[in-house]
């Protein structure tokens, strides 16, 4: 994003907010972490470079949506529990306990609706993004954990995991239009910018790459071992390596490897800010979150966190358009 | 509940309880415990990977290269003739005061773990004394399904709760407890 655009849509937003204050919180990056052992989420500034907050989450939370405007959404396995949380404060605004596995959660920002997989029942949950209701359900192969969304909202997509297989529906008419083989249990997915679906194979230790026109897997890129999650900045894709302690960091337009980036241990979720000047990924075991420059290559900053940080999702906010 | 040792929290990787079909999970444990001595008076008992005579079950230590990363140290326990741990340190900050190390070679029937991983951490604590922080990762003993009692998930967890509990116990009776 250019810095004009920046200082426009800053002097929008204080004029249409009702306070500065206001402004400014909406214009920040924040993280938010789901820590499953600690059961709390974690608020982290990436202005400020540190946790603004800390809040109880019950249930073993994993599974995190951060919208554009401010909406969050978390997932807690262990009490089967979808919620809808208020950003500034925590507070739980609606809530739903699901019949089967919730893992992975991912917002439709266009229709206002959520999406979550469901890892025994071979399904996705279509909710209300409002209340949370149940609308429908996707059937999916064996195992669903990894959820996703184009940016331009046509397509949906799940890792099915023990199917080695990912599911592509229309994400307006809620049509199934592929199921395509990848790699040995997909975990975490990710559209990139382009439109491309890049799959993270945990059995193999590659990362699959869809065209979701024509469901073809076009190149299949070796990164280390057990990656996880996958996120996109600078024209990089960045994939945490949870075995192996590191980034893998190959290019969107050759796919070829281009580093190797050590962050903490265990590292699972990971996401970039829609300004793409920062990469953020969670470490389980180390419990910090490492700050990534996505043109240096490298960490440029750890924040101490709560315990077992999952942040499995899309977790970051603000910044965007 | 031991007020001396304030946390104990344990988690499988994902979804607790969840049977996977693809082997175990990884697990986590973290105990802390508040002593009333300062960090530097710990760090200086707990911070030499080639010396663990502070942990009551440790009978002896055999270091080599110090606090380097990659020294090495084997671990005797009980008695002379006792069973053997050999760990390599991975990380090593006296600023900090926290190190890392891997268990490199352990039988699952001293330890039921299989590829562990820990942290020691020493920290100072809001209105004096220090927070003592040990963090272990690890799998269960048994590497595939199905496991049997004695070397399934809850094994692996009280066992590591077990060693870092009678470590922190002995801290907190050599520094004494925070008020």
């Amino acid at each position: 994003m250019r810095w004009s655009s920046v200082l426009v849509r800053q002097a929008s937003r204080l004029f249409t907010l009702p306070a500065a204050i206001s402004a400014s919180m909406a214009l920040a990056e924040t993280a938010f972490i789901t820590c499953q052992n600690g059961e709390e989420l974690s608020r982290i500034d990436l202005s400020e470079m540190q946790e603004t907050a800390r809040w109880p989450l019950p249930g073993k939370p994993a599974g995190v949506a951060a919208g554009l405007d401010g909406t969050l959404f978390t997932v807690s396995p262990d009490s089967k529990t979808v919620r809808r949380l208020s950003s500034e404060t925590g507070e739980t605004i609606a809530q739903v306990v699901l019949d089967g596995g919730p893992i992975g959660i991912v917002l439709d920002s266009t229709g206002g609706r959520v999406f979550v997989s469901d890892w025994y029942n071979a399904r996705l949950w279509v909710l209300d993004g409002e209340n949370l209701e149940v609308l429908t359900e996707l059937p999916t192969g064996t195992a669903p954990a990894g959820i996703a969304i184009s940016a331009d909202g046509r397509f949906l997509a799940s890792a099915n995991k023990d199917a080695d297989q990912v599911s592509v529906f229309d994400a307006e008419t809620l049509q199934s239009r592929h199921r395509i083989t990848v790699g040995i249990r997909p975990f975490g997915l990710r559209f990139a910018p382009d439109g491309r679906l890049f799959v993270g194979n945990v059995g193999s230790n590659d990362v699959s790459v869809i065209d979701v026109d024509t469901g073809t897997v076009t190149a299949t890129v070796p990164v280390g071992e057990r990656p996880y999650g996958i996120a996109f900045a600078q024209g990089h894709a960045f994939v945490t390596n949870q075995y192996a302690n590191t980034l893998s960091v190959f290019s969107l337009k050759t796919l070829e490897h281009e580093a190797l980036i050590e962050v903490g241990e265990y590292p699972e979720g990971i996401d970039a800010t829609a300004r793409q000047d920062l990469v953020v990924v969670a470490n389980w075991f180390d419990n910090t979150v490492s700050i990534v420059d996505p043109k240096a290559l490298s960490v440029i900053e750890t924040i101490e966190t709560c315990d077992g940080p999952r942040a499995f999702g899309s977790f970051l906010k603000g910044g965007r358009q | 509940m031991n007020r001396r040792v304030l946390l104990v929290t344990t988690a499988a990787l994902l979804v607790p309880g969840m049977v996977w079909a693809h082997g175990p999970t990884r697990q986590k444990v973290t105990l802390t415990a508040e002593v009333a001595a300062s960090p530097e008076e710990v760090w200086t008992v707990v911070g030499n990977f080639d010396d663990m005579s502070w942990h009551p079950a440790v009978f002896a230590t055999e270091g080599k290269g110090g606090n380097e990363i990659d020294a090495t140290r084997l671990l005797t326990l009980g008695q002379e003739d006792g069973p053997t741990i050999d760990e390599v340190l991975y990380k090593f900050s006296d600023d900090k005061m926290s190190y890392s190390y891997r268990i490199t070679d352990v039988a699952v029937e001293v330890l039921p773990v299989t590829n562990y991983s820990s942290h020691l951490t020493v920290k100072p604590r809001d209105g004096g004394g220090s927070i003592i922080e040990w963090r272990g990762a690890f799998y269960r003993g048994y590497p595939n399904n199905d496991p049997p009692a004695e070397l399934n998930d809850e094994a692996a967890i009280a066992a590591v709760t077990g060693v870092y509990q009678a470590g922190l116990d002995a801290l907190v009776e050599r520094f004494g407890a925070a008020s």
